[in-house]
């Protein structure tokens, strides 16, 4: 009796320990990390973007990891919204990628909190070849946190078959003003019989905001990290949709279900409206995605305003774990990722106009015609001086989400494009501020 | 039902005989007891990660944390801002607007059908499936995803209505309608309290009914004055349930939404801004705090409910 008694203990004890152990070895299996074979170092780079993206980012990562053995590089990607939510997750669980990608809004939140390495400490990542205006956008206190990955800026997309057809002409885009875009999205709703929107752009997105800011002597961002737009100006920008909208240029409220998304599922390429603001390094994907032909355009008002909207921006910025566990390597794959011209002859301009002069000069013969049209126009912008653009304040994705909700409320009537300046003003300050 | 329940309790109370293999039985039941609590190890194990973040809240909710920094005590103050946040109260406005009118109808609905279901009809099991589906996929990301199109601009509701000619609203993005749209989903998903109703409609003996009949009593009569008490503990545990989901309710509104809540924060559910708060501003204390206000929440008002049962649910013992 006693025998079966311990028998059946020891059966019971080793049968726990057998389950705790099955738990543990799982538990190890799932957080990442491993020191590999041979010395191998892996690590994990995250971006965000679609799956064009990823395939010529894995083309390049191929080449690094060729350049330099006993690196792996193993990536993740996921679309922007999913990517912020769970980048903030990772970092917050102590568990962070080694090299990722971080939006403009994002990075003082992240590098204020201590989250993100000083890339100017890491001896492998070279920046000679960097101008000090890229390297600005990504500086905080002297402390390089983010290195842009591309600059980019905004840009007006247009169907010219839909117009062609409908019997309008494009306003020189050198010269138009915002009254001249009006009129002409205006023209195109009407004579196609109102099957086509002439403006599609999105209200909510700030970069829109921003450049409107600029062009009328205001920093929607200033140098010391503050909101510095105006309430006239934030109103206007919303009376200017409101008006659009009335003269029938701008699709009623509620048309737009999806903001955001890949250049397929845009309301360009669905063809129910003719025009569109997009950062101009997915120009090729615009143009791919819609059936006709899609010009590029500047955005309304640059001449005509007190003084140019335009800056070049980094499209997203490169930052490395401030807990990396391999911050030489992490460094290496930033430096290959700005100055190696074998790499970016894989990704060309997927992520805007490479910073390093030569790189960007020795992938140009590579260029398909749509992305050498972007780099033609981001050159040719960057001709004319242009106002200084700064790094975007901590809070930065508060402001964009209140921009979005009073976009809505403005949309539907539900306030009026002065209160909802106001509105913007107060809430906007007090995450910038807190 | 509840006959069943009372059973075990009077069982170990008599005191034993103390028969004569009294030794023997004491081993097996502890064995018994053994492979009990190895078949609950599992569930031990599972615990340890439900409680310990249990109690870190508790502690975060008292606290200034960041995610990335030490968290800082802070006392009162999580709870005490919560009463200057507009967006907190405007979630708790579409927590309760959402709560209090989809589940009584949902309820409604399901009894409706469970006693239609009740009178035998044929293929049963088909119907029982049909409309219990719904509720293991209405919290999925793939039918909420589903209802968007369906109540979209071109989708099935307004070409429906466009057949009258009626120019049907924006479903989905007006947000005097993003809300009611999110009901219509939880209410259509009235099958698993449906398929407890229709078990407990089983058990309410048809010679009470037969009784009735004799006694000339119309069927409006016997529903109210026998189907109902005798289902009341049936509709109880179901609006306990229901009202705890509703409160607790996230994927709906996210997934309608892209995460944000809109349009223009109509569908901001308490749970979502919670989510927000901690994972994409960062204040972890602050969400902390709310998860507890929330279970407070909660807390009451299964309390008020089972005051007031006692004035309508009926125990047959």
């Amino acid at each position: 009796m006693k025998m079966t008694l311990q028998l059946h203990s020891r059966r019971t004890v080793l049968a726990a320990a057998g389950l705790t152990l099955g738990l543990a070895l799982t538990g190890c299996a799932g957080s990442g990390n491993p020191a590999g074979q041979n010395g191998t170092v892996e690590l994990n780079f995250v971006f965000w973007g679609d799956a064009n993206r990823a395939k010529v980012t894995e083309a390049a990562l191929r080449v690094f990891e060729e350049k330099n053995p006993g690196v792996k590089v193993k990536t993740e990607y996921q679309d922007s919204g999913p990517y912020a939510d769970k980048l903030a997750t990772r970092f917050a669980g102590g568990n962070p990628p080694d090299v990722l990608a971080m939006a403009n809004r994002s990075l003082l939140e992240y590098s204020q909190r201590g989250a993100l390495a000083d890339l100017k400490t890491l001896p492998e990542l070279k920046l000679d070849a960097v101008p000090e205006t890229v390297l600005s956008r990504g500086t905080v206190d002297g402390k390089l946190y983010g290195l842009a990955t591309g600059v980019t800026t905004i840009g007006m997309v247009v169907n010219k078959t839909i117009t062609d057809q409908a019997g309008v002409t494009i306003p020189d885009d050198k010269t138009w003003s915002w009254e001249d875009y009006a009129k002409f999205a205006s023209e195109v709703t009407q004579k196609t019989g109102g099957k086509v929107y002439g403006a599609g752009y999105d209200v909510a997105t700030e970069t829109g905001p921003i450049l409107l800011a600029r062009q009328r002597g205001e920093d929607f961002y200033t140098k010391d990290n503050k909101l510095g737009v105006s309430e006239e100006t934030i109103r206007d920008w919303f009376q200017y949709s409101v008006d659009l909208r009335k003269a029938g240029g701008y699709p009623p409220a509620g048309f737009f279900e999806q903001i955001g998304g890949s250049p397929a599922q845009s309301y360009l390429a669905k063809g129910t409206v003719a025009s569109q603001i997009i950062p101009i390094n997915n120009f090729k994907g615009y143009n791919d995605a819609v059936e006709g032909e899609v010009v590029l355009l500047r955005i309304p008002g640059e001449t005509t305003g007190e003084r140019r909207g335009y800056s070049a921006d980094p499209t997203m910025l490169w930052s490395v774990a401030a807990k990396s566990k391999h911050p030489k390597e992490a460094a290496k794959l930033v430096d290959f990722l700005t100055n190696d011209s074998d790499g970016a002859g894989h990704t060309l301009t997927q992520r805007g106009v490479p910073i390093n002069p030569d790189v960007a000069e020795s992938i140009t013969s590579k260029l398909s015609k749509d992305d050498k049209t972007f780099v033609d126009m981001m050159a040719a912008i960057q001709q004319d001086e242009l106002p200084e653009a700064y790094v975007y304040p901590k809070g930065a994705s508060v402001v964009a989400d209140t921009l979005k909700q009073l976009t809505t409320e403005v949309e539907f009537g539900r306030i009026s494009p002065a209160d909802a300046a106001k509105t913007f003003l107060e809430k906007s300050n007090a995450a910038i501020n807190k | 039902m509840s006959v069943l329940t009372k059973q075990p309790k009077t069982l170990p109370a008599g005191p034993p005989a103390d028969p004569p293999g009294r030794g023997s039985r004491k081993v097996s039941s502890r064995k018994r007891q053994r492979s009990g609590y190895l078949f609950l190890l599992p569930w031990f194990i599972g615990m340890l990660f439900t409680v310990i973040p249990f109690f870190a809240s508790l502690y975060l909710a008292f606290t200034d944390y960041n995610l990335f920094n030490q968290p800082a005590w802070v006392g009162m103050a999580n709870f005490e801002a919560m009463f200057e946040d507009p967006r907190l109260w405007q979630s708790l406005k579409v927590t309760f607007i959402y709560t209090f009118v989809s589940v009584p109808i949902s309820l409604a609905a399901a009894l409706a059908v469970a006693l239609v279901l009740n009178r035998g009809i044929r293929g049963l099991p088909i119907y029982r499936s049909v409309y219990y589906l719904p509720s293991l996929l209405g919290g999925s990301v793939a039918i909420v995803m589903l209802w968007r199109y369906i109540f979209g601009n071109d989708g099935i509701v307004n070409s429906f209505l466009g057949l009258f000619g009626i120019q049907g609203p924006a479903w989905v993005t007006d947000p005097e309608f993003a809300l009611s749209t999110l009901i219509v989903l939880n209410v259509w998903t009235f099958g698993s309290p449906m398929v407890i109703f229709l078990a407990g409609l089983r058990q309410v003996p048809s010679m009470y009914y037969e009784a009735a009949s004799i006694d000339g009593a119309s069927k409006w009569r016997q529903f109210r004055s026998i189907t109902i008490p005798l289902i009341s503990p049936i509709i109880f545990f179901n609006l306990i349930m229901q009202l705890i989901g509703s409160f607790q309710t996230f994927t709906q509104g996210y997934v309608m939404s892209g995460g944000t809540g809109g349009p223009a924060d109509s569908t901001l559910f308490y749970n979502l801004y919670l989510y927000q708060k901690g994972f994409t501003e960062f204040e972890m204390g602050y969400a902390s705090a709310m998860a507890w206000v929330l279970l407070m929440i909660i807390a009451i008002f299964t309390a008020i409910n089972f005051i007031a049962s006692k004035f309508w649910v009926f125990y047959d013992n």
